[in-house]
This record gives structure tokens, sequence and C-alpha cells, in this order.
């Protein structure tokens, strides 16, 4: 592996990382909605498509009648589970693993059987309305706790799909109902339980919460000629970006007889699987030789980004506050067929424990088969984030008296192993910085009422800074016309990823953050997502190899050109005479501040357009040096983070007012702040919602889901948010880019505000803490 | 490249598209074009006697007349995007909680999703795209990126017209009235802090003269 400039780089001066307020590359197309997303796509002569949805949580469509629905005028194709063309469809990727659309529903509102293509979505609707269906309905399981009853009805007896996914254990017994079992052991965990000097026994639950795409996915397609490419059509679609290729190769296809230019991709929060609105267009544009576009309603977008879960904890410890054994049961919703199965058991290299000292760790995990929803790949509160672990601390030192970041300081593990007992410098250095930020001051649980009559509290968690070490990245980099420029796909995503690589650019080359062209083009293979913001620093850090690859050709061809300039009107030689560069070598050369220049003297040198004109391309493949925690698998530390947050409870109310939150965060290197502070924010806005407002409610008799909508669904406004105080430590012990790490989606959390409201009143609410949860929980409703 | 020129020239250019007048009528049923709305209605009246007829409407779009032909019941979100082509009003909630849809009619900020295209008529109606194409509110737009109020960017034009409602009101407004008035406008992104910041920022630019 090339390591042009070392991991960290000797780099000490920045003038461009680092720096807050630049502009992102496509933040003017954003803000003046320029930018279009795959819904946004209007193509003259255009149809529409939708998909018949299910009214039932669990049925087949044993036969359908499409006669009314074809008479009806617009009506202009019907396509069902039938045609050869939709069973020979394979899934983009992360889609279901049955046929790509069939004839059973497993969840209310899910596609089936039937998709209708018209001159407009009221004679779609209008046809699905007139088509005469012949449903079986099954029994339905939306309570996973019923689920897992012997009595329930079995609701997927063919169901092979959990256990081989990733991040899952295999099944640890049979599988039984509609339950399937998992279970990863480290220690002796009845032994060390038993020998425990202090148990405590605790229930947790974690509530299922939507991903919320903002834009509702869905794509058009159109077929056209292409005479440079000789017979046939190419496909055009919108609205799957980064997908591009696989969309392709599902209707045959390749990559150069593929065209899809956007690059907005939208919000995405860890939801990384394509709907069938996204997939479907090109088929329908082939039938129907005209343009098709098929979007998500708002409705139709209700997926889980993390699956309901109930855990109930024993955890043995000693009279200091060492954990000494974790038994730790769940019964978790594996959801509709299809469903990620990430955050299953067999995550103690990858989930909550895996800081902790504690050498005895039992989780055994009960997957139900359910007809809720579908949870597409990880979510924003993947393994990293369950709070199990931030509860057993908070718990134990309320137990015993103590500061929890005393006890949470007693069993993070070293640096190197889970048996190394050094402190984890950057976890230390965290704690100082938050200590002071949050003038913490632990106080027993309900024991500080404010000024105002309200109870205080405050809660404390701290988690690794993972990042991506297993995504390659293909980079580009050009100098044309004595200009850089750095060719990219995208996507435009939100985590700024592509100015971070375009900082990076600039720094090595020593150029502006203006002066680094980003070419956005759907040919080219460099991407920096390959992961979230961690992907970004990640891919920084390749692209930092190939600035610098670039930069050796520059100053060869820089020496080249003063020693051999071109014939005047011919690209040189400079005006004023020859070079200044003459006589020199390239290792005697530098760039800083737009020029190439003596190393040793920066008055003598040239604008680099000056230097050469010459059209030089560098490119390099890699991946960062692997993180140490990924070698570890959670088990070594290096960079850390911190958050913390105090409310207010109404104990008359119930209201909980969310003071503020406090995050004192290691990154590594910080490389563009602005959308790291942002991403910061959103972490702990999605936390504060998912604990204060949001849940699915299902109607348990029919198995519909009630509030997939957004006034019944509640997200946060600008009004519920609480400030978030922010102050970053920079050890430059990460992997990536100058020692940076990922950060953002490890401060995603579910129960720091609920542990909060816990340390106000004393007594536990589950999430989402609604007003008349906490009454009750008071004992006042 | 998207910069502050470019992206402005190209929501001038989306305005001056925007048909003054209708060069054809499409059946929305079956697709058939005519030359005139009478032919249109002739062959709604014979082929499609069920079906309520489309209409035209008049309406004043970023201070340009222009003329669509509509289903009575369409919104003027639908209107905008799928007559007009203007599509920074975004499709988000489709329920009026959202404000991603905003647009301002007649001075106040209007949710377009759930505004009929049929109430709008005679009415001045402004969308994101005729504030980025007036140079007034380049200061908006400019501290909007400088200090990234988006992040994936789809409810940010939804923002920027509910600020630019805003500063219509009250060229001067803190930092609380300006979460006041955005309280509408859901992100999921969280950049919710920044608004503020980048509304207060613009507001003392424009008050310098820009």
């Amino acid at each position: 592996m090339a390591d042009i400039v070392g991991v960290n780089g000797q780099r000490e001066e920045f003038k461009v990382v680092g720096k807050h307020n630049l502009p992102g590359k496509v933040s003017y197309a954003l803000a003046t909605g320029v930018a279009k997303f795959g819904a946004d796509y209007v193509i003259p002569n255009m149809l529409h498509a939708k998909f018949l949805r299910s009214p039932y949580a669990n049925a087949y469509v044993r036969s359908v009648d499409l006669s009314k629905a074809q008479a009806l005028p617009g009506v202009v194709d019907i396509v069902t589970w039938e045609d050869e063309a939709i069973k020979a469809l394979k899934p983009a990727m992360f889609g279901p693993v049955r046929p790509w659309l069939d004839n059973y529903a497993d969840q209310e509102g899910i596609e089936v059987a039937v998709i209708v293509v018209a001159e407009s979505e009221e004679i779609c609707d209008e046809a699905l309305r007139l088509l005469e269906i012949d449903w079986e309905i099954l029994p339905h399981v939306v309570d996973i706790r019923k689920g897992k009853e012997d009595n329930a009805p079995i609701i997927r007896p063919e169901d092979k799909i959990f256990g081989g996914g990733m991040f899952s254990a295999p099944p640890a017994k049979p599988r039984q109902g509609n339950v399937t079992y998992a279970e990863t052991v480290q220690g002796d965990v009845d032994t060390a339980m038993a020998e425990a000097e202090n148990v405590l026994e605790y229930e947790l639950m974690l509530p299922a919460f939507s991903s919320h795409l903002p834009n509702p996915p869905g794509s058009v397609a159109w077929w056209q000629p292409n005479p440079y490419l000789g017979e046939g059509q190419i496909l055009h679609f919108e609205g799957a970006v980064q997908r591009r290729e696989q969309i392709g190769m599902m209707h045959g296809m390749t990559p150069d007889r593929t065209v899809q230019e956007g690059i907005f991709q939208g919000g995405k929060y860890c939801d990384w699987g394509m709907r069938r609105s996204q997939e479907i267009t090109p088929l329908l544009a082939k039938r129907t030789g005209r343009p098709v576009r098929c979007v998500n309603t708002r409705e139709d977008t209700f997926d889980f980004l993390m699956n309901q879960r109930y855990m109930y904890m024993k955890i043995g410890f000693t009279n200091e506050g060492l954990i000494t054994a974790i038994d730790d049961f769940s019964v978790a919703d594996g959801g509709i067929e299809g469903s990620s199965s990430f955050g299953a058991a067999n995550d103690q290299g990858y989930g909550p424990y895996y800081t902790m000292k504690c050498l005895n760790i039992r989780q055994w995990m009960e997957i139900v088969d359910s007809n809720r929803g579908k949870m597409y790949l990880s979510g924003q509160h993947c393994p990293f984030n369950w709070d199990s672990g931030t509860m057993a601390i908070y718990l134990v030192a309320e137990k015993l008296g103590k500061d929890p970041i005393d006890i949470a300081q007693l069993n993070l593990h070293g640096p190197d192993s889970q048996e190394d007992d050094r402190p984890v410098p950057s976890f230390e250095a965290c704690l100082d910085a938050g200590r002071k930020l949050m003038n913490w001051n632990h106080h027993p649980a309900g024991m500080k009422k404010m000024p105002d009559g309200r109870y205080h509290g405050a809660s404390f968690r701290y988690q690794i800074c993972p990042r991506h070490a297993f995504s390659g990245y293909n980079c580009k980099l050009e100098l044309r016309n004595g200009v850089v420029h750095m060719p990219t796909q995208g996507p435009v995503t939100g985590i700024f990823a592509v100015e971070c690589n375009a900082m990076v650019v600039a720094e090595e080359l020593g150029l502006t953050y203006d002066d680094v062209v980003v070419d956005f083009d759907y040919r080219e293979p460099f991407t920096p997502v390959g992961g979230g913001s961690d992907g970004s620093t990640a891919s920084a850090w390749a692209m930092k190899e190939c600035a610098n690859l670039l930069k050796k050709q520059i100053l060869e061809w820089a020496i080249e050109d003063a020693e051999n300039p071109p014939p005047a009107g011919f690209g040189g030689p400079p005006p004023g005479g020859p070079s200044p560069l003459k006589g020199y070598k390239p290792e005697d050369l530098d760039m800083i501040d737009g020029r190439v220049v003596l190393k040793n003297d920066h008055s003598v040198g040239l604008p680099l357009h000056q230097a050469t004109n010459r059209h030089i391309i560098a490119t390099y493949h890699g991946r960062p040096p692997a993180a140490i925690w990924s070698l570890g698998m959670g088990k070594m530390l290096d960079t850390m983070n911190t958050a913390y947050c105090e409310v207010a409870v109404d104990p008359d109310t119930g209201e909980v007012e969310v003071l503020r939150f406090g995050v004192v965060a290691d990154p590594g290197k910080v490389l563009r702040p602005t959308s790291l502070e942002s991403q910061i924010d959103q972490v702990m806005f999605f936390s504060q919602g998912c604990q204060l407002l949001e849940d699915f409610v299902y109607d348990e008799r029919t198995g519909v889901r009630l509030n997939n909508n957004m006034i019944d669904y509640k997200k946060p406004t600008m009004l519920d948010v609480a400030p978030v105080e922010r102050q970053f430590l920079e050890t430059r012990a990460g992997n990536a880019a100058y020692g940076a790490s990922g950060i953002s989606h490890s401060l995603a959390n579910t129960h720091m505000v609920v542990i909060a409201i816990h340390n106000a009143i004393g007594v536990w609410v589950d999430p989402p803490a609604t007003p008349d949860k906490i009454l009750k929980a008071l004992g006042k409703a | 490249m998207f910069t502050q020129e470019s992206t402005q020239a190209t929501a001038s250019k989306l305005i001056q598209a925007v048909p003054s007048a209708l060069d054809e009528f499409r059946c929305p049923a079956c697709s058939q074009v005519f030359a005139t709305y009478d032919e249109l209605r002739r062959h709604f009246d014979t082929v499609h006697p069920a079906t309520i007829a489309p209409v035209t409407v008049a309406l004043n779009l970023n201070g340009k007349n222009c003329e669509v032909l509509v289903e009575p019941h369409w919104t003027l979100k639908r209107t905008l995007q799928f007559r007009l082509g203007l599509t920074g009003a975004k499709h988000m909630c489709d329920k009026g909680v959202c404000g991603s849809c905003t647009v301002i009619v007649d001075g106040r900020a209007v949710l377009a999703c759930t505004t009929l295209v049929l109430e709008c008529e005679g009415k001045q109606i402004q969308t994101v795209e005729g504030i980025a194409a007036d140079p007034k509110w380049k200061p908006l737009v400019d501290a909007y990126c400088k200090w990234d109020a988006m992040q994936c960017g789809y409810c940010t034009p939804g923002f920027l017209v509910s600020a630019k409602a805003l500063l219509d009101k009250n060229p001067n407004p803190t930092e609380q009235e300006c979460r006041e008035a955005l309280a509408g406008n859901i992100c999921i992104c969280g950049t919710y802090p920044r608004h503020s910041t980048a509304i207060v920022e613009a507001a003392l630019k424009i008050a310098e003269g820009g």
C-alpha cells in the first residue's frame, strides 16, 4: 500500500483543511431549488406508474381481474406478478429476496401483484380501485411479544432469511414458530453473575423509528437512441443516484449504455436500500415506449431506521462499580422478509459492550418475524448506538451513589485490548473537556429541583469514533489549462464528502479551496461515499495520496518546461523571459499559495498555470491503513467521543425540555468543521426525536399502521430541538487523512435523553417519553 | 459548477421558460392534443363525459403572467412542477406540515401542496426560483451557503422561501423570531441552528445595501 505522506502526514500547518464557512460545491444549487432530485424530473409525454399496495398486513392475492381497469380511459399498461418480464427481475441491491414482485403482501401498504401505468397518477389510482382482487387474508403479527408466544400464528414458516446476514450470529437453536434464536457468549456469565458482589436487572425498550428520507424515493426512465453507440437504445433514468450500473444491469444494460446524470441523492441516514419505485421504471418505459415516472408517496415512505427491540438486562458488578458479568436477553423485530439483520446478535465486536473490560458477556436474542415493516440496511442507530451499556453504567452509579463518568472510566478497557488497564488518552481528554463544558456535577436521581419547580436531570455517554477502512477509492485528479480538476460522480448526500476531498487536494497542492474545480460526472469512478461521514475521511486519505502523485508530476513538468520550454505561442516560454525554475530539480520545488516555488526561497517561482500548461492526470486507487478499531473489532480503542444531556422535567405536566446537549469529541483531525458540527447536530436531533416523539402505532386488530404520515408521526421542529454545545479535540489518532476519524453516527443514541429523565424524576420512562408516559410513571395518570 | 452567478442565471432561465400562453391543450385522460381549449372541451364532452374537464388558470408567477391548463383539483405545488417546470417547491409531506413546498402568495408564505392552483388566480406568486433570480436576495442565498444551512438540501428551498417571507415583514429579525418563523419547516438532517445565523447575517447585509 502506498503511503506517500504517511497516515497522519507530516503536515502541522493547515490553510484550507479545518476552515469554517467554505460553501459546498453544490450549495447554491440546493439553496435555490435548481438542484433536481429523482422526484422532480418531468419528461415530455411522460406516463405515471403506481403499485397496488396491500390493505392487509398479511395476505395473498390469489387472483386479480384486470378487465375493468384495463378498460379505463388513460390506462396504458398493467403488469402483474405473473408477467415473465416481472419474474425475470432481480433486485439491484438490498432488495427483497423473494421474487422482485409477487402475490404475497407481508406488510400493510407494501407493493404487491400489480403495477398500473397511465396518463396520470389519478388514473392509476382509479384503475387500482377497479381491480377485482381475490385476497386470502392471513393472520398477522405486529406485537412482537405476542408473536413469540406458542399459540401465535406462524406467519412465515418457510422463512430462511434470518441468520446469514451481515453482523448476525448463526442460529443458536432451531427456529421455532416465528422466532429465530441467536446467541453469542464470552466467558462464564453464570459463574461470574453468581460471584458478583452486586446484581441489578433492568429493562430497556427501543422503539422503531422511521428512516424518513426527505425526498420520496422514485424514478423516471426513458429509452433513446444514441448514434455513437450503434444499434439499439440506451437507458436514461433519474432517481437512483449511485445505483446507475446496478439498475442498468437489472434491465440488461451495460454501464456504457446506462445514463443517470443526477447527482442529488437527498438524505439517506444509512438507509441504503432501493425501493421498487426506483427500479421498475426502465421496464415500464420499454413496454410503453414512453417515459415513465413512479414515485412513492410520503405514506409509502415510512420504513424503519431501527427495528423495535425489548432488552432485559442483568448486570453483575463489584462494590467499586466494575461490571463483571452481563446477561443481555432481547426480543427484536425481525420485520418483513428481506429486512436487514444488522443489529442482531453477535455484536460484541460491534455493539454496546465492546469497550468494556467485562469478560463475561452473554447476548441472547430472539428475532421475531412480524408484519410491522422493513429496515433496509443499518440505520443511524446501528449497534454502536444501543445504550444498554450506557444504561448499565448509569444504574451502577446510581446504586453505588457514584458519578457515572467515574464508573465509565473504571469499566472502559485500555487502548490495546480488553485486558489493557491503561486509560485511553482520547477518552480522558474528552472527559476533562466535557466536565468543564457541562459544569458537570452529578446528582442522584430525583434530587435536584430547579427554581421553577421542575426537576433537573443529566446524563452522559461515550462511544468510539468508528471509521471505514474497508472501502477502496478510485481517485483521479487533473491539471488542465493550469487548473486542478477533481472529477467525481458525487453523489451529493449532505455529508459534504466531496468538499472534504477538495479541501485536502487544495491543502496538498498549495491552492485555495476555490481553486479546485469539482467536475461532477456520472461516468467517473470516484465517489467519496464508502460509509457515511467516516467514509469522507477515509476517501480523503486516498485523495491526499492522489494529490501528492499529481504534485510530483506537476513539479517534474515544471522543471521540464523550464529547461525545455515549448515554443512561443505553444505554451511557453512564460512572460518575462526564461523560467526562474530553470536549473533546479523537482525535489527543490514546492507548491505554495497557487505558485510553484523554490522550497528554500518562496519568492522564486511561477503561478501554477505558468509553471506548466501540460495536461497532467494522476490516479490513485486505495484505502487508508486499517483502522485500529477494525483490527480489534471493537476491542482496541483510540479516538473517542463523549456526549451529555441536561433536561428539565415538569412533574405537573409531564413535559420534558432538553436544556442542552454537549458533545466533546475527538475526530482525530477536523477536516470541514461546518459540516462536522451539522452532522453532530443531526444525530442529536435524531436522538431527541426518537426518545421524545417518534414511534410507530399499529392497530393490532387489523395490523394497519396508523401514523405513517407527518401529521401523526412527529419529527422535531426548530422550536423543539435543544442547543448543542460542541468541542473538538484533535489527537490525529485516526486512520484517515491527517489522522481524521469518522464520528457523527457514533453519537446517535437511544437512551441518553431517557437516562437524563430518570436522573430528574427517579423512574424509567420508555422512549418516546411523551408527557402522558411521564405522568403515568409519576403515578399521576 | 454551481456558483451564485450560474444558479441565479439558471433560475432566471427557468422563469423565462414558463410559457406565457398555452399553445396546445393536452387531454389529461388520453393525452390527445388540441389546438384550442374549445376543441378540448368538446373532446371531453364527447369522449370523457364522466370526467371533470381541465380548466385554464391565469397566474402571475415570479412577476410573469402565464396561463396553465390544469385539472380543477390540482395543487399549486403540482402545477409548478408538472406544468411550469419549476421544481424548487419540493414534495415531502403532501399534508401541509413540513414546509418543503413553501411559496409566497400575495406576500404570505403558503404551502403549495395544500393550496389549490385555482385559488391563486390573480395573485402574485413567488417561488424560490424568483428569489434566486432577484439580485436583492443574493445576500440571503450567500449566507445560506456560507453557513451550510443545508445538508442533503432537499428541504432547503422551502426554508429559504420562509426566510425571505420573514425578511419581507421584518427586515431585522432576532434569532428567536427566525426560529418562530421557520418552525413550520421540517429538516431531517439537523440544520436547524444554522438558519437563524444565516438569516440574521443576510438581514444585516441587505440593510447595508447587499
